[in-house]
């Protein structure tokens, strides 16, 4: 309705509730905003990207990627997985079958590979929580190890020396907007998830189970939400991978090494952080460039830093950027 | 073997026979995890590689000193707790009190820095330690196991019962049943807990040490064999109950036996499978299974 009268009271009611709006309206379109410009800059930048540059952004955007979903059960959820390497591996076993097998476009295969993923959170989720805490920890880890041996030693997925993809893999600029596609879809996903009523539940289950049960929370519900939705994400991750290679075989896609990759990210960038994983992976794929002859000695330096992190900067990284900007702020 | 089909009745009962022994050892192995839960709430994801570190103690002890691993066990023992009481003053206990993921994700960090130094310093070659009468077989009628597993089972045990006297018997373990139980109580009651905690430490350390070298003795291990054995150990854990001594005996046994039935159906390959699946069928069934005992 148009305010036509000059009367100042007025005025100053109609100003009031639109600015409220329209703070609203930024915060809630600044992830889509921000994705769309990620997406044009995308569009100016990845034309003259080389190869190098092509290769790092893709292993960081699939980091993130994967980082993000353990965050969504860790950092929100209070569920520390330590079997990322189960999704992402069935995600790369699924997408190789369905292109093999069924002829699948890759574009179809990726996210179908997805739901096969999430379809394996569902169907263990009974199994995992059980119980809580340190059994989810314990049984994700023994899930992945599971499957590993089990495709190690059965023959019907190519046994230990694993299966290549029949099609011909797609370029690395290709590969690579595809891995900004699958970000893209994350931050959305992370932020509906982190902005939500669904946040709210969660964290709600995280901070206290049974307090949260009582005031009416389904926490079974809610915690198998952030499980699914984070292992088809790990799983599309996977699909990714598995692409990338144009092979599957079960040491590098059970591998636990994306398990660690995963947890230390999102550990070194700042738990439960928005910001984290994308801070967290920067760290970690520039270490890993930095002693990219030395892989052992990469690792144990990670697992060195994660030990420090944990003792001094519980909050991350972005603890630490936030101490230093608000210390700055007050001062 | 594919097809299933069934290998005659001694090899059965030898198969049988030696899944038992080794499951001992597993018991063994699975105490050092167990107590160290039970009694101060840690999950240490690191317990496969202090096996595989206390391995290759034996493995050294015997190649270059030509100490007899069985000889070298309480070496072993000592040199494990001496390095791990300052690596629980430095990493483990500033973080009491941060909750149960704090200390877990340390142990993890913990797990994957041991895991790469064994790469960078002994590279990944399959070792395993060698004795005299590792390869000979021991025969009791048609049923013939190797000379190695029974003696790992019988010093497993034997070392099993030592840390159930330890615990049931001495003053610490009273101090450690008090801390286990309820550590404010015990520490009002004058109980150094930070101090239990330490030694209850550096036994679950020595005590996954002295199964790493009956298990390098008894096979072979390489740098990442340990996380297979964190999760058989949390298996046996699990079925034993948290912190039973004797339900982890039993439950390491049974494991043991059961891992043997899956190797002789489905292949050898599959052995450690079938833990796994042991594993995930006990936490999805018997939940309640994992509450009995000490706490």
């Amino acid at each position: 309705m148009p305010n036509m009268t000059n009367d100042s009271v007025s005025r100053e009611h109609s100003r009031q509730p639109r600015l409220m709006m329209r703070y609203a309206t930024t915060s809630e379109f600044m992830p889509i905003l921000a994705t769309c410009g990620l997406l044009l800059m995308v569009g100016l930048v990845v034309p003259r990207m080389g190869d190098y540059a092509l290769e790092v952004g893709f292993r960081l955007l699939l980091l993130i990627t994967i980082a993000e979903a353990w965050n969504l059960m860790a950092g929100y959820g209070g569920m520390v997985s330590l079997g990322m390497a189960a999704f992402f591996g069935t995600g790369a076993y699924a997408l190789t079958g369905l292109v093999n097998g069924m002829g699948f476009p890759f574009l179809l295969a990726l996210p179908l590979a997805g739901l096969v993923g999430a379809g394996l959170a569902m169907a263990v989720s009974r199994a995992v929580f059980r119980l809580r805490g340190l059994y989810f920890t314990v049984g994700t880890l023994a899930l992945a190890e599971a499957l590993r041996l089990f495709m190690i030693n059965h023959s019907g997925f190519g046994g230990a020396s694993g299966i290549f993809l029949s099609k011909d893999t797609p370029g690395l600029r290709t590969l690579f907007l595809m891995s900004v596609g699958l970000l893209a879809v994350t931050v959305v996903v992370m932020d509906f998830a982190t902005r939500s009523r669904i946040s709210i539940l969660l964290r709600a289950v995280r901070d206290d189970e049974d307090a949260a049960a009582q005031m009416g929370v389904r926490t079974f519900r809610i915690k198998l939400a952030a499980f699914v939705v984070s292992s088809f994400l790990t799983s599309v991750a996977g699909g990714l991978q598995a692409l990338k290679l144009g092979t599957v075989e079960p040491y590098g896609a059970f591998g636990v090494h994306w398990t660690v990759s995963a947890l230390s990210i999102v550990i070194i960038g700042g738990q439960g952080a928005r910001a984290g994983p994308a801070i967290g992976a920067l760290f970690v794929v520039a270490l890993g460039e930095l002693l990219a002859d030395w892989p052992a000695l990469q690792l144990a330096l990670t697992g060195a830093i994660l030990i420090l992190v944990i003792r001094f900067a519980p909050r991350g990284l972005a603890g630490i950027g936030q101490m230093i900007f608000k210390g700055r702020a007050t001062s | 073997m594919p097809g299933l089909s069934l290998p005659d009745l001694s090899v059965i009962a030898s198969s049988l026979a030696s899944g038992l022994l080794l499951g001992g050892m597993l018991a063994l192995t699975a105490l050092g995890l167990s107590i160290a839960l039970g009694v101060m709430k840690l999950v240490n994801l690191a317990h496969g590689e202090l096996l595989v570190g206390g391995a290759y103690l034996g493995y050294f002890l015997t190649h270059a000193a030509g100490v007899d691993p069985l000889l070298g066990l309480p070496l072993v023992a000592l040199a494990t707790a001496a390095i791990a009481l300052p690596f629980h003053r430095v990493l483990i206990r500033p973080l009491a009190g941060k909750g149960m993921e704090a200390p877990m994700m340390t142990m993890f960090g913990v797990s994957i820095i041991l895991q790469n130094l064994y790469l960078l310093a002994f590279s990944a070659d399959t070792r395993a330690i060698e004795t005299p009468y590792a390869a000979h077989a021991l025969r009791f009628g048609p049923v013939a196991v190797p000379e190695i597993y029974a003696i790992g089972f019988v010093v497993s045990v034997l070392l099993a019962m030592g840390v159930h006297a330890l615990v049931t018997r001495s003053a610490f373990g009273r101090d450690l049943r008090a801390a286990a139980t309820d550590p404010t109580a015990a520490a009002v009651m004058g109980v150094d807990v930070g101090r239990v905690h330490a030694l209850t430490f550096a036994l679950g350390a020595s005590c996954a040490a002295m199964g790493g070298v009956l298990i390098g003795t008894a096979f072979s291990f390489t740098p990442s064999t340990g996380s297979t054995y964190l999760l058989v150990s949390f298996a046996v854990v699990v079925m034993g109950g948290i912190g039973n001594i004797f339900g982890t005996l039993v439950a390491g046994i049974m494991l043991g036996v059961l891992q043997s039935v899956g190797a002789l159906l489905f292949g050898d390959g599959y052995r450690d499978l079938v833990g796994l699946v042991i594993f995930l069928l006990v936490l999805t069934l018997r939940p309640q299974g994992m509450v009995t005992g000490v706490r």
